[in-house]
């Protein structure tokens, strides 16, 4: 599913985020990326999303090659996944519905298909009373379930979450963890990145852990601290 | 493109044209403006062309034949003249009447002629040509021609006019050019700003998957809007200008005479919309260009 293979990220301003980072993640997986700020985990997530390039290695999504993706394949690419965001980023101008809406109508998706899934995927986060408010309007907590109803819409096969769980207290952290947690159950591969060791702790999913750019740690069922039991380099 | 996403980028354009009203206003501002300029000068120009059309017929020149051409060599110039297709229309002055009106010239001098007849006086002709850029052509074949004496005609008259016109023509389409330019980089820093107040937007539509022009054409159905209305309002400033400051121009100047609005308002509502339209969506496009490489 995301493969990185001897990959090296070396910024134009000398920085060097990545240096020869090698994991695996398979279909259906749910991987926590855990690291402490500056450790390179948005590199990762930014190469994933073909926002950055690698400057050595390969970096694979979803059967793409994404050293070999061209400019104009970029949009139909992040279509096959759903992206959150720490900070939400929805469309101010638009309602709950529209946000959802959006995106998919930038797939050319049918109307009738559009009516569908839309309500399916708001119901489903349990915003369907909200459907008609706009961002502003909402909690914390909501405008992250919108979010997750909006990369959900489309039915990707990956979604990836960087810090979804940043601005949010505790107990809406948590319902947003379990969301993830139930879209992962129904067979999509979640990689979250995040900092909140309950969470990780908690969950007992794969973790991933990233320091000066290199992969620290890979654990089965691992904490966010070190706690070497079951460690396993995968692929 | 489906028709689907055809109908909502026009209607995405519309609703963004609604929502940043009153970025859209100064855009239409900057584009009426602009066009009232352009237009402006557009109709000077018009209605110089169209006081300066008779200027152009009028030039004429006289072939003067030897006094001593008989009359089958006159004939024989004659028929030339007659047959030659650069000519418009000719006059014959045979010597009876040259003798009047030199006569006429002379006025109490006239006792010069005294004991003269009317056979010293030269048959000529006098020429009116289809289009004036002839002329030398023309002069050149018949001062050659045999029994001819001279041809008179007013050249540097000719020049002149030729000149001014040609002058007025590259001046203002020189001037309209750069006024063009202008007025789309004038609107493409303000639809910037509106672009610049939804970059964010913009990136997030890149993040989940928005293809450049599925972002772009709202904007470009946005800023056509922007300039049609401004074409618009334009003609409708320029309109009331023409009328009010045409009719004392004809009061004032009795020579000149104005085209009409009827004739000349079609062409520019056209101008000024085809202009509105070219410079709010080439400015869209400049303004936007930057947000797009996420």
């Amino acid at each position: 599913m995301v493969e990185f293979k001897n990959v090296v990220k070396k910024y134009s301003n000398g920085t060097l985020a990545l240096s020869n980072v090698n994991f695996c993640i398979n279909k259906g997986e749910f991987a926590f990326l855990v690291g402490p700020s500056g450790s390179g985990k948005s590199t990762i997530l930014k190469l994933i999303l073909k926002e950055e390039d690698t400057t050595e290695g390969e970096v694979f999504v979803n059967g793409y090659d994404l050293s070999m993706l061209k400019r104009k394949e970029i949009p139909s690419f992040r279509r096959s996944l759903g992206v959150v965001f720490q900070d939400f980023r929805l469309l101010p101008n638009k309602t709950v519905y529209e946000n959802v809406e959006f995106a998919m109508q930038i797939t050319e998706a049918l109307p009738k298909e559009i009516r569908r899934q839309v309500p399916m995927s708001l119901a489903l986060v349990g915003l369907s009373r909200k459907a008609k408010s706009y961002p502003n309007q909402l909690s914390g907590g909501e405008q992250q379930r919108v979010a997750l109803a909006r990369a959900l819409v489309n039915n990707p096969s990956l979604i990836i979450a960087d810090e979804p769980t940043g601005n949010l207290d505790p107990e809406t952290s948590w319902e947003i963890m379990k969301l993830i947690q139930e879209v992962n159950m129904r067979g999509t591969t979640v990689i979250v990145a995040t900092h909140e060791k309950s969470i990780v702790d908690k969950m007992k999913k794969r973790v991933i852990a990233i320091e000066k750019g290199e992969i620290k740690r890979d654990q089965e069922k691992g904490q966010y601290e070190n706690e070497v039991k079951d460690s396993k380099i995968c692929c | 493109m489906k028709l689907r996403t055809a109908k909502y980028v026009v209607k995405e354009g519309f609703v963004n044209t609604y929502r940043n009203v009153l970025m859209s206003l100064a855009s239409m501002g900057v584009v009426t403006a602009s066009l009232v300029i352009l237009g402006f000068f557009w109709i000077i120009t018009a209605n110089i062309n169209h006081n300066t059309k008779f200027l152009k017929d009028q030039p004429e020149m006289q072939v003067f034949c030897n006094p001593e051409m008989d009359g089958h060599q006159v004939g024989m110039l004659e028929w030339t003249i007659g047959r030659d297709k650069r000519i418009k229309e000719y006059k014959v002055v045979d010597k009876k009447q040259a003798f009047e009106e030199a006569k006429e010239l002379l006025g109490d001098d006239k006792d010069v002629l005294e004991g003269l007849d009317e056979s010293i006086m030269p048959v000529s002709f006098i020429i009116k040509l289809n289009n004036s850029s002839d002329y030398e052509e023309v002069v050149d074949k018949y001062n050659n021609y045999p029994g001819v004496d001279s041809v008179r005609y007013s050249q540097k008259a000719i020049d002149f006019i030729n000149k001014i016109l040609r002058g007025l023509q590259i001046g203002s389409s020189l001037l309209i050019t750069i006024l063009v330019i202008i007025a789309v980089f004038i609107i493409s820093n303000t639809i910037k700003l509106t672009v610049f107040a939804r970059r964010k937007e913009i990136s997030i539509m890149k993040y989940i998957g928005a293809t450049d022009w599925f972002i772009r054409l709202p904007f470009i159905v946005e800023g056509v809007i922007i300039g049609l209305i401004g074409a618009v309002a334009s003609f409708i400033v320029l309109f009331i200008i023409y009328n009010i400051g045409g009719g004392w121009v004809e009061n004032d100047f009795l020579m000149v005479k104005l085209v009409g609005m009827n004739d000349v308002g079609f062409q520019l509502i056209l101008l000024t919309c085809v202009l509105g339209a070219l410079v709010g969506a080439s400015g869209s496009v400049l303004s936007i260009r930057k947000y797009l490489r996420v």
